[in-house]
């Protein structure tokens, strides 16, 4: 066997540039379509306390539930379907579930329910699936999709008794699960909720002002430069401040042409978040932009959960070696954006 | 290794697709010790990991360049960056590393991406209740 | 059935003083290849240097070595080669180098390559020569591997194909 000591896993990283003025930008889909999204970070340059309008958006972000050894057919239960699923906009993850070692589910706004099932647990439950393509050739892992809204799904249809019994008397999951939904849609978890041990969560907020701060040219600077600036401000790198490549610890230094901030503020946002409140923030930055001196910008970043079967829409995620999918919005002045959507292992491209 | 597809439709429109074309591979891992105690530093880290790159991978492997970009001395826990073609070299080396000062040791690797902004964001780290 | 494909290094063992190559055995120089690959690659190089290396040849008079690497591995072992700086043999620190000539898919890639080789050695020293008695032996020399090259004439088109494997 040989083995090629120079290769690396599979990533993906796609760039875009637009403007939200352009008609036919994709940004909304784009960020809608990242169902699960665990964290949200905002980089501020040039700025030292929250700005009230961003403080309120950030606190207005929908709140969600954790419920503790929910069966899972449960959320086959006809009351739960008709004042929840078939309303729509109700979000669904397992918790605590690793996608490369157990069972992962996940019941997307559109009334889809994706099980990532190893291969005993797939066929023990019976149902139809494809193998997961993070198996490899040796098809340990499956794909179960299924649409309840479909006819066949509803209560009392061949499918949804099929899948009833399978989950009721063959395959007996339980999972903690984070459920969220959004207000504005009209649905109702308290028919779920009542029967199960539940507790309620606030997305957790935390901002940290940071000063000195070199920073490159965001305009025409290399995506993965700049990524990686942006990790290292994230992750509060130190030698980045330094900025001597001949540390002997580290010989990260801010990609030139550079400048330096005075200041900047970092705010981040924790726990299970919708896309609608993401688009919202985004909604809000660009006001924030607008009302602020030229020559200014902000980033925004938008991590997946690593857990979470699907990425964009439904394509297949696993996590292999880092799960990532994420993307960055870099905002302009000028209403144009730069932005960064990453995923890596077997996942297919972003949108 | 690269493949770029680029689309005009307009002039301000513009998309590219980088396929593993990132310079670095970025590690989170961290370090357990039989004794809880001990106390290590930054750059005494640093050196230990070289030597472990020297034990399995020769001169060469020690030559391997590669950062800690940040250290933790609580928990022992850094973020490292490799160059990519370096990233196997140094994970396996990691993981043959079995003795610091003569006491048991492992290196938990946590996470590893080819974006430093993911571990960041990572949800395993999730904690309600 | 699939061949195990190896690689066959041609070197030439270079010392100050010549007598010392009569020194040399083929243990050593495995000895001293295996220290130097542990050295500049560790552990994995040693690991790979023990499963199918082997010191195939050696002429102590001309200080001729072939060495046999597995195919996959070759270059990385190869790149250690021109670490070595001593062979330590029997008892004796042999101070000395190895310069590669040529890389082969086979013995007999290599064993034409010598010949013709030495062939161009000798046209090289002919010149050089100080009186006529060894003028007239480097002379004999040429003729005679001569001849064998004309024999190999017309194997040309086998070694040819051969060469081509060698990528």
């Amino acid at each position: 066997m040989s083995v090629d000591l120079d290769q690396t896993p599979r990533s993906i990283l796609v760039w875009e540039r637009s403007s939200f003025l352009d008609e036919k930008n994709r940004i909304n889909s784009e960020v809608e379509q990242l169902h699960f999204n665990y964290k949200v970070s905002v980089l501020l340059p040039e700025c030292s306390s929250t700005p009230p309008h961003l403080e309120s958006v950030l606190t207005s972000f929908s709140r969600f539930y954790l419920v503790r050894n929910l069966p899972l057919h449960k959320l086959l239960d006809k009351e739960f379907l008709e004042t929840a699923v078939y309303q729509g906009s109700v979000y669904g993850l397992s918790y605590r579930t690793r996608i490369d070692e157990d069972n992962c589910v996940a019941l997307m706004p559109n009334g889809r329910l994706v099980l990532s099932l190893d291969k005993d647990s797939f066929q023990v439950l019976g149902f139809e699936g494809k193998p997961s393509t993070f198996g490899n050739r040796t098809k340990n892992r499956f794909v179960v999709t299924i649409d309840l809204t479909d006819s066949s799904m509803a209560p009392g249809g061949r499918g949804y008794l099929r899948l009833l019994t399978g989950l009721t008397s063959r395959l007996s999951l339980q999972m903690d699960f984070l459920l969220s939904h959004h207000p504005g849609g009209g649905a109702s978890l308290q028919p779920l909720l009542s029967h199960c041990d539940w507790s309620e969560h606030t997305p957790e907020i935390s901002t940290q002002s940071l000063t000195h701060l070199s920073c490159p040219e965001p305009q025409s600077c290399d995506p993965h430069s700049f990524l990686e600036w942006l990790g290292a401000v994230h992750t509060d790198v130190s030698s980045l401040s330094e900025n001597s490549s001949s540390n002997f610890l580290s010989s990260l230094v801010c990609p030139e042409p550079k400048t330096t901030l005075s200041q900047a503020l970092r705010v981040s946002i924790c726990g299970l978040l919708l896309p609608q409140d993401v688009h919202h923030l985004v909604q809000e930055l660009r006001c924030y932009l607008e009302r602020s001196r030229l020559e200014c910008w902000t980033s925004l970043t938008v991590h997946g959960f690593v857990d979470s079967p699907v990425s964009w829409g439904d394509r297949e995620h696993g996590v292999l070696r880092g799960g990532e999918n994420f993307y960055t919005l870099l905002m302009f002045h000028d209403h144009t954006y730069h932005i960064h959507l990453a995923t890596g292992a077997h996942d297919t491209c972003p949108p | 290794m690269r493949g770029d597809d680029k689309k005009d439709k307009s002039a301000g429109y513009q998309r590219v697709v980088l396929k593993n074309a990132s310079p670095y591979h970025y590690m989170k891992v961290c370090l357990v010790l039989e004794d809880e105690s001990t106390k290590l530093s930054a750059v005494e880290l640093k050196q230990f990991i070289i030597t472990g790159l020297k034990t399995l991978y020769g001169e060469v492997g020690a030559a391997l360049n590669f950062d800690l970009l940040k250290y933790d001395e609580d928990t022992r826990t850094a973020f490292l960056r490799v160059c990519s073609r370096g990233l196997v070299k140094l994970w396996s080396s990691l993981t043959l590393l079995g003795f610091y000062q003569n006491q048991a040791c492992a290196f938990r690797v946590l996470q590893v991406s080819p974006f430093l902004l993911a571990l960041t964001g990572n949800s395993r780290e999730l904690q309600l209740d | 059935m699939v061949r195990v494909k190896s690689r066959y290094l041609l070197c030439e063992v270079n010392v100050s003083d010549r007598s010392l190559l009569l020194l040399l055995d083929d243990r050593a120089i495995a000895a001293a290849v295996k220290s130097v690959v542990a050295r500049i690659h560790g552990d994995y190089g040693a690991a790979l240097c023990s499963i199918r290396f082997s010191v195939k040849y050696l002429n102590a008079h001309t200080g001729i070595v072939f060495l046999r690497f597995p195919k996959r591995c070759y270059k990385l072992l190869w790149s250690a080669l021109p670490f070595i700086t001593s062979v330590e043999s029997r008892g004796q620190n042999i101070p000395c180098f190895l310069n590669c000539l040529h890389v082969g898919g086979t013995i007999r890639t290599c064993q034409k390559f010598l010949v013709r080789y030495n062939t161009q050695q000798l046209h090289r020293m002919l010149p050089k020569c100080k009186n006529e008695e060894e003028r007239q032996e480097v002379r004999k020399a040429i003729l005679n591997c001569s001849l064998t090259r004309q024999n190999k004439e017309t194997f040309q088109d086998e070694t040819e194909s051969e060469e081509d494997e060698e990528e």
